[in-house]
């Protein structure tokens, strides 16, 4: 089951944030793939979520960029910052108090039900 | 694994660029990401063509625009597209203004005045600081954004002097003396330094270093003409006839 993109948007920057942490730097396709393997291709990160994201968590002053050629192209490779370590245990913390007060309410509707 | 060419790459640029990515950062990103695909997807003797007409279809829902319109609309604010519009519609009125009142000037028309303030407060106040908000969030270098202040600064005073200078009001040859220091021995070098450092940037920083001396330079020119045509002129002799 693929989940929906809505599903996923809330917690996109998290995620991306949580990647980088734990790979020290990565480019955009990079990202997707570890996504999809990691998940087993159940969240499929797009383009067009994933680049308006980095560039975004760019401009918050959470992400140092690295720049390296590849003959005529250019390889953008994202990594964490001092914020942005803090920012991503922050919002790690967040989203598992989230997720478990979400599945309490799920419950007690369900049990309700 | 399939290896694209030069040409392929340019093709792939040239494309996402017509299809309205115009952020460079954006374009690289893109850029870099599709070659990933295809090099990753396609047979070593493919159909580039065919296959990269399929990858590109899975990277927007309409159109390729979208990634840019989301990302700039991530990366400003709720009002991104009036302020664009804003700054396309002043650069419009600008140029008109100054070509339409530099005409009524020479005619010597009534109405040059009005234009040209509207030219000049159009392109120092609205203009050129709005190009400097969108510009800026291209550049992620603290060094690179100060030397976009500098330069968008140094343009806005530039025109505003002119302003004062054309009105004759007080103050225009502080800000037009001010404005000649701070582009030749300020703004110039850092851009000049910092340009010339990186290979990619290299050739368009010695080129646009160029012009921005031969523009100063003549701006001193026009400095000096303007004093020496000022000191040659006759001082005005009242003649008063007698009375008979």
């Amino acid at each position: 089951m693929i989940y929906s993109s809505e599903l996923i948007k809330g917690t996109l920057k998290t995620i991306v944030l949580k990647l980088l942490a734990d790979n020290n730097k990565m480019y955009g396709y990079e990202i997707t793939q570890r996504v999809k393997d990691l998940t087993k291709e159940r969240i499929q990160l797009t383009e067009g979520a994933l680049y308006p994201t980095l560039h975004s968590l760019e401009q918050e002053g959470l992400l140092k960029t690295e720049i390296e050629y590849i003959g005529k192209r250019m390889r953008k490779y994202y990594s964490l910052n001092k914020a942005g370590a803090a920012k991503t245990k922050e919002r790690i913390s967040e989203l598992t108090d989230f997720i478990n007060t979400l599945s309490f309410l799920l419950d007690l509707k369900t049990k309700n039900a | 694994m399939y290896q694209l060419s030069d040409q392929q790459i340019a093709f792939i640029l040239d494309d996402i660029s017509a299809r309205g990515i115009e952020t460079d950062s954006l374009q690289q990103d893109l850029l870099d990401h599709i070659c990933c695909v295809i090099e990753h997807g396609l047979e070593e003797n493919g159909d580039f063509g065919a296959f990269y007409q399929t990858v590109i279809l899975t990277f927007y829902k309409k159109e390729l625009r979208e990634i840019e319109e989301e990302t700039a609309l991530l990366l400003t604010f709720k009002n991104y597209y009036a302020m664009k519009k804003v700054m396309i519609i002043s650069g419009v009125v600008t140029v008109f203004a100054f070509v339409v009142g530099s005409v009524f000037k020479i005619m010597h028309w009534p109405g040059a005045a009005i234009l040209l303030t509207l030219g000049f407060v159009g392109i120092s106040l609205f203009f050129l600081p709005l190009l400097f908000i969108f510009k800026i969030q291209e550049i992620p270098a603290i060094r690179d954004r100060v030397i976009l202040g500098l330069g968008i600064f140094s343009g806005s005073l530039y025109f505003l002097s002119m302003l004062f200078k054309v009105q004759s009001w007080p103050g225009a040859n502080i800000m037009w003396f001010s404005n000649l220091i701070l582009s030749f021995f300020v703004f110039l070098p850092l851009f000049f330094f910092s340009g010339i450092r990186k290979p990619e940037t290299r050739l368009n920083t010695i080129v646009s270093s160029i012009v921005l001396l031969a523009v100063i330079g003549s701006q001193f020119t026009l400095t000096a003409l303007y004093r020496q045509a000022k000191e040659a002129t006759p001082p005005v002799v009242t003649v008063v006839a007698p009375a008979n």
